[in-house]
């Protein structure tokens, strides 16, 4: 699913955040990348959807090089990423229904399919009762709830979320985490950043570990203590 | 991708999806951002009158100019139906030389009519006007020539009307020839100009309401640039991105067009008492007009096209920036 061959990504006036990065991550896997702060995790998943551009290396999602990836293309490929933020990005102003539905809509399906893959994406991360309502009622953890169902509502082939479960107590991160395996389970790649190393050790899955934008550790789910 | 078809019901569903739910839900979206950019407009209802009262201010300023040059034509006209050329004639002329003369330039085709106008009767329409019956009586002899009063055909036009007086003033038996051609060749003239000052005008206060537009579009864009990357994160095309947008340029720009339209039907309301009596005292002659009925309709949708046009060119700059 994801290809990573020897990137390096230098902001500009920066220094390196990522150096000569090379890694595979197979489709519907589960992998975590972690790293210290200021490691390039977040700059990692940006290149993914294309928020960023690499500035050596080549990066193929889905079998498509990034690079020939352009103008309408980014938005095509956008559509095939469920991507969760730590700060959840929900439109204040829409319902949680419409914030959900919105990557439907995006792909232009209809009314009533809509109605049907929101429930069913409310329903997975157990805010069914919830639809009407804007985020702002909603408790931190539900909105990164609400975030996620937004992510996962179009069934795409790959999750990347950064930091999800950043501003949430360990009970509800741990069952953030917990959602995500869920969602590996049925065929879904899955790739989160998280700095958190305690949360990480307990979900038992790959782990990536960069520092200063170097890849220093690959560590396959068993290899995890 | 090794991945159970049931799986991705995204990629099912997109298959599944046919052309005409597509186009449906390409509708329902255009729906969606026409009454949502409505209910934004509503929700900022001070900012939102502002835009539509300049705009519509802007719009409505040639259209009161067109009002008023196109009554001034029509008054010109009027007037210019009553201009008659006076030719006086030398004193040396007779009666018989007078009538002679009346009669070929009857047979002009630019002639309507020809009067002949004695001396005696110039003297007594001079005596009817006050003060000059006691100068009159001082002469011992009637100083005043033959006249003819020439009317030219009503549908000459003003060059029409300079080359009869000049081939007139080229008569040997002719002394002066008092004509109103000028009058009607300098009013054309500003008409001509008049008309295109309208034009100019109409062109800059239509640039005037693009700008208004664009930049009510623009500062709506920047107080949303949060929820536009996260359109744009998403997956939203920029067409996607752009639509409400354009649709509030589309109500801006109609408001404000029928705001222009309400000002010149009331510019010509407040114009239509004094129209009738000045109509009154040309005997019904003027036909004053107001703004004709296409154009009321066609300046609100012409300011709708100004409006998506303001807010398609701001949005295109705005959003290619944001990305
Ligand atoms: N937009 C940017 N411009 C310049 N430098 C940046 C930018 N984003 C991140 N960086 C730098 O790149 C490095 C990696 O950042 P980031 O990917 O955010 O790390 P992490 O998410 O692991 O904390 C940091 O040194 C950071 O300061
Ligand atoms: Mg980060």
């Amino acid at each position: 699913m994801i290809q990573f061959d020897a990137v390096s990504k230098r902001y500009e006036g920066g220094h390196d955040a990522l150096l000569q990065l090379s890694f595979d991550v197979p489709d519907g896997e589960m992998a975590f990348v972690t790293g210290h702060s200021g490691a390039g995790k977040s700059t990692l998943l940006k290149l993914l959807a294309v928020i960023e551009r690499p500035s050596h290396g080549t990066i193929t999602v889905d079998g498509q090089n990034l690079a020939k990836v352009r103008g309408r293309g980014i938005a095509k490929l956008r559509r095939r990423i469920g991507m969760v933020f730590q700060d959840h990005r929900l439109l204040m102003d829409r319902s949680v229904f419409a914030n959900v539905e919105l990557p439907l809509t995006i792909v232009g399906i209809g009314r009533a399919d809509r109605a049907r893959l929101v429930r069913a994406a409310l329903d997975r991360v157990g805010l069914l009762h919830y639809e009407r309502q804007l985020p702002a009622t909603l408790s931190t953890g539900e909105q990164q709830r609400v975030g996620i169902a937004r992510a996962i509502v179009g069934h795409p082939p790959l999750l990347i979320a950064d930091e999800p479960t950043g501003n949430l107590d360990p009970q509800l991160a741990l069952e953030i985490m917990g959602l995500f395996a869920e969602f590996q389970t049925t065929g879904t790649t899955v790739l989160v950043a998280s700095h958190d190393l305690r949360l990480i050790k307990q979900m038992k899955k790959r782990v990536v570990v960069l520092h200063q934008g170097r890849l220093v550790a690959d560590l396959a789910a068993e290899e995890v203590l | 991708m090794n991945v159970p078809v049931e799986t991705v019901p995204m990629t099912a569903s997109r298959k599944r999806t046919a052309p005409t739910s597509r186009f449906a839900s390409w509708r329902e979206h255009h729906g969606w951002s026409a009454g949502s950019s409505l209910k934004r407009l509503a929700q900022r209802p001070f900012g939102t009158l502002l835009t539509v009262a300049v705009m519509g201010l802007a719009l409505a300023l040639p259209l009161a100019f067109y009002l008023l040059l196109g009554n001034v034509q029509q008054l010109g006209r009027a007037l210019g139906q009553d201009q008659t050329i006076n030719v006086f004639l030398q004193n040396d002329q007779v009666a018989q030389q007078a009538q002679l003369l009346a009669t070929q330039l009857r047979g002009r085709s630019d002639v309507a009519t020809v009067t002949v106008k004695s001396p005696q009767q110039g003297l007594d329409e001079l005596a009817k006007l006050q003060g000059f019956s006691g100068a009159l009586d001082a002469l011992d002899a009637n100083p005043l020539p033959y006249v003819l009063v020439i009317a030219p055909r009503a549908d000459l036009d003003a060059p029409g009307v300079a080359r009869m007086s000049a081939d007139l003033r080229d008569l040997r038996s002719v002394a002066l020839v008092q004509d109103s051609g000028q009058w009607r060749a300098r009013m054309d003239a500003m008409l001509g100009v008049g008309n295109r000052i309208v034009l100019v005008l109409a062109a800059l206060l239509a640039l005037a309401a693009l700008l208004v537009v664009g930049n009510t579009v623009r500062m709506d864009i920047a107080s949303r640039s949060e929820e536009i990357s996260v359109l744009v994160l998403v997956g939203a095309s920029g067409a996607f991105v752009r639509r409400p947008y354009l649709y509030a340029g589309i109500w801006y720009g109609l408001f404000s067009g029928v705001l222009a339209v309400l000002l010149a039907l009331a510019i010509e309301f407040s114009l239509a008492a004094p129209i009738t009596r000045l109509n009154a005292a040309y005997a019904g002659k003027l036909q004053l007009g107001g703004l004709p009925p296409w154009l009321l309709v066609a300046v609100p949708l012409a300011a709708a096209v100004l409006g998506w046009l303001g807010a398609r060119l701001v949005s295109a700059w705005q959003l290619r920036r944001a990305a």
